[in-house]
């Protein structure tokens, strides 16, 4: 790889690629890595033990344990709702997909803010549009469980699609047909040659789902109101004990929060690999050997 | 016993891909889909297959109405241009697909796994994946995979066109022999007209949505319906109103033969045993004709040399139909 990438730079002048290395290191250290690592220090400022005493609070316990709980809803949504999205875009053809296509990137360019203001004028209890009828027969939406997994399902909806889309594009439809004139039904087709085809893409995609949707702070905040800790997400909490100057808790919360976003990246980054490499290597020998 | 396909159009938008087309292939037989680039022959096949609906026209396998019918159902094995391998399953894995979806016991799959991996030779591949193949092997593993649900027809949709030179003449052969061992009725699609000529028992030739000739290789060889056909099975050139053979013209170097054509020697190029000269004539243009080396040394053609045309008795000509 650092031969090929040299090659692009341009031979020959070793100075201007140290000057790239270090403006890009530079640039990612200062905006990334050290604020992250400041988190890390101030996390254990006090202490392993003071770390640990933070998450026995139950409060922290109960925000930790609910925002996993609408990360791993919002994430399944998301899941079914994006591959089933991802075949409609890529294999169908109907009038509308290219604006509905632009309409999926609208979570990406909207406020969460304004995601979360906007649930609440459809769903709330008191002049919402379907917010009365809901409460009539029971369902709570904005101000509970279900408001928040809207509002961060809203907010993380393209990743998968946006991840799985390109490689669907890329696989063609060919291998479907030949499953489909070899006696494969929809589903089997879909089962035994589809998602094989694009499970890296999946995985990938839910994995930056479940951490974008862990993180996710405006449009919750938004929708959650203030149900007495009640509806306390991890990252709300972090901003409330911030602002309370239990700082302590704040950065060891705020540790838990980036430490899983890192590891989970890291685990795809070193399962993904290892998938591709080989095939990628044999795929030139094959060439090599051409018959 | 055939397949039918009786009055078939198929528009894409405003392109006509086929126009009311009706052909019966003979069951048994290998047979030749043969026609230019866009000429629908692809189209057809797919219609045939399932995995394209015709917009009017039927469609019958074996005397079974499949007009209607999902690919699924048909029976039918299809082998596509660029493989269409399964990525991510080995050798074995792709041509027991068809088996495993028809729930057929693991025994019998692995059985009829060997037996199609020893007729296309990759036996040895077996627990390979499709990545680690060449495209010979990979579209043999195809041919495999198509082969093992026992497809009532093969349709082959320019299987070779994306090898080289070499492996493509090396399978076209392979095919040939399969066929004679195996027995399946195998329709394939091509543009190159060797191919045809030397694999089919049958060619249906396809142009512009249409059907130009159906025969045996010696009958659109020997006795094409019109220039068109004539034109696409080989080299040819217009001598005196009528399409010709290059190799098909005798000349003379002295005037008095009865109809002949007089002209100037204008380019002459030798390709190993071949001489081509090309004559500029009055009436028909320029004019090629082919000839061995011998035959050109002994007649001393030569450029700025006149000559005399004239078509060779029993040739195959086809009148010009330029206007048309």
């Amino acid at each position: 790889m650092a031969s090929t990438q040299s090659n692009v730079v341009g031979a020959g002048s070793p100075a201007l690629k140290w000057l790239l290395r270090i403006v890009v290191v530079g640039y990612l250290f200062m905006l990334i890595a050290w604020p992250s690592l400041y988190v890390v220090r101030r996390a254990f400022e006090g202490g392993v033990s003071a770390f640990l005493d933070v998450l026995s609070d139950p409060g922290v316990t109960h925000a930790l344990q609910l925002s996993v709980k609408i990360a791993v809803v919002a994430t399944l949504i998301n899941l079914l709702f994006g591959v089933g999205m991802s075949l409609l875009l890529v294999r169908y053809e109907f009038p509308g997909k290219r604006a509905l296509s632009a309409l999926i990137d609208l979570p990406l360019a909207v406020s969460p803010i304004v995601v979360g203001l906007a649930l609440i004028l459809v769903y709330n209890g008191r002049y919402g549009w379907f917010g009365p009828t809901l409460e009539d027969n029971g369902i709570q939406i904005v101000f509970s469980f279900p408001g928040m997994v809207m509002a961060t399902t809203f907010v993380a909806l393209p990743l998968i699609i946006r991840e799985v889309v390109p490689v669907l594009e890329d696989m063609g439809d060919e291998q479907e047909q030949a499953a489909n004139s070899l006696g494969a039904n929809g589903w089997q087709t879909f089962w035994r040659v589809t998602l094989p085809g694009i499970k890296w893409a999946i995985v990938y995609g839910v994995v930056l789902t479940f951490a974008r949707s862990l993180g996710e702070f405006g449009a919750v905040k938004v929708v959650a109101g203030n149900v007495s800790g009640e509806t306390t997400t991890a990252p709300v909490l972090v901003q409330q004990k911030y602002q309370n100057f239990e700082q302590q808790t704040a950065y060891a919360v705020a540790f838990i929060l980036v430490a899983f976003a890192v590891v989970s990246l890291i685990i795809v980054a070193l399962l993904r690999p290892k998938d591709h490499k080989p095939a990628r290597a044999t795929a030139t020998a094959a060439i090599q050997e051409k018959i | 016993m055939s397949i039918d396909v009786s009055g078939v159009t198929k528009r894409f938008g405003d392109f006509v891909a086929l126009d009311d087309v009706t052909v019966s292939l003979p069951t048994g037989q290998l047979t030749a889909l043969l026609g230019p680039s866009g000429g629908g022959k692809s189209t057809l096949l797919r219609i045939i297959a399932g995995l394209d609906q015709a917009d009017t026209g039927t469609v019958t396998i074996e005397g079974r109405e499949a007009t209607n019918l999902p690919a699924r159902k048909r029976n039918v094995g299809f082998v596509f241009q660029h493989y269409a391998v399964f990525k991510h399953m080995s050798v074995a894995k792709n041509v027991a697909f068809g088996l495993e979806i028809r729930k057929k016991p693991k025994a019998d799959i692995q059985r009829r796994v060997e037996e199609l991996l020893d007729l296309v030779h990759l036996s040895q591949f077996r627990d390979r994946m499709p990545s680690q193949l060449s495209g010979g092997q990979r579209q043999r593993m195809a041919l495999a995979r198509a082969l093992a649900v026992e497809p009532t027809v093969l349709l082959l949709d320019e299987p070779f066109g994306a090898l080289d030179a070499k492996v493509r003449k090396e399978l076209r052969d392979w095919l040939r022999r399969l066929h004679d061992e195996v027995h399946t009725t195998t329709i394939f699609v091509t543009h190159d007209q060797e191919e045809a000529l030397e694999v089919a028992d049958e060619i249906v030739v396809i142009n512009d949505g249409r059907v130009e000739q159906i025969g045996s290789p010696d009958v659109l060889y020997d006795k094409p319906a019109n220039d068109f056909v004539m034109r696409f099975l080989g080299e040819t050139t217009d001598l005196a109103g009528q399409t010709v053979r290059p190799h098909d013209i005798e000349v003379s170097m002295q005037p008095g033969v009865l109809g002949s054509t007089a002209g100037t020697v204008t380019r002459i190029l030798r390709v190993g045993f071949e001489v081509r000269v090309t004559v500029a004539t009055e009436g028909s243009g320029d004019v090629l004709v082919t000839m061995t080396r011998t035959l050109a040394r002994n007649l001393g053609v030569a450029e700025g040399a006149k000559v005399w045309l004239t078509t060779a008795k029993g040739a195959t000509t086809v009148p010009v139909m330029s206007a048309v």
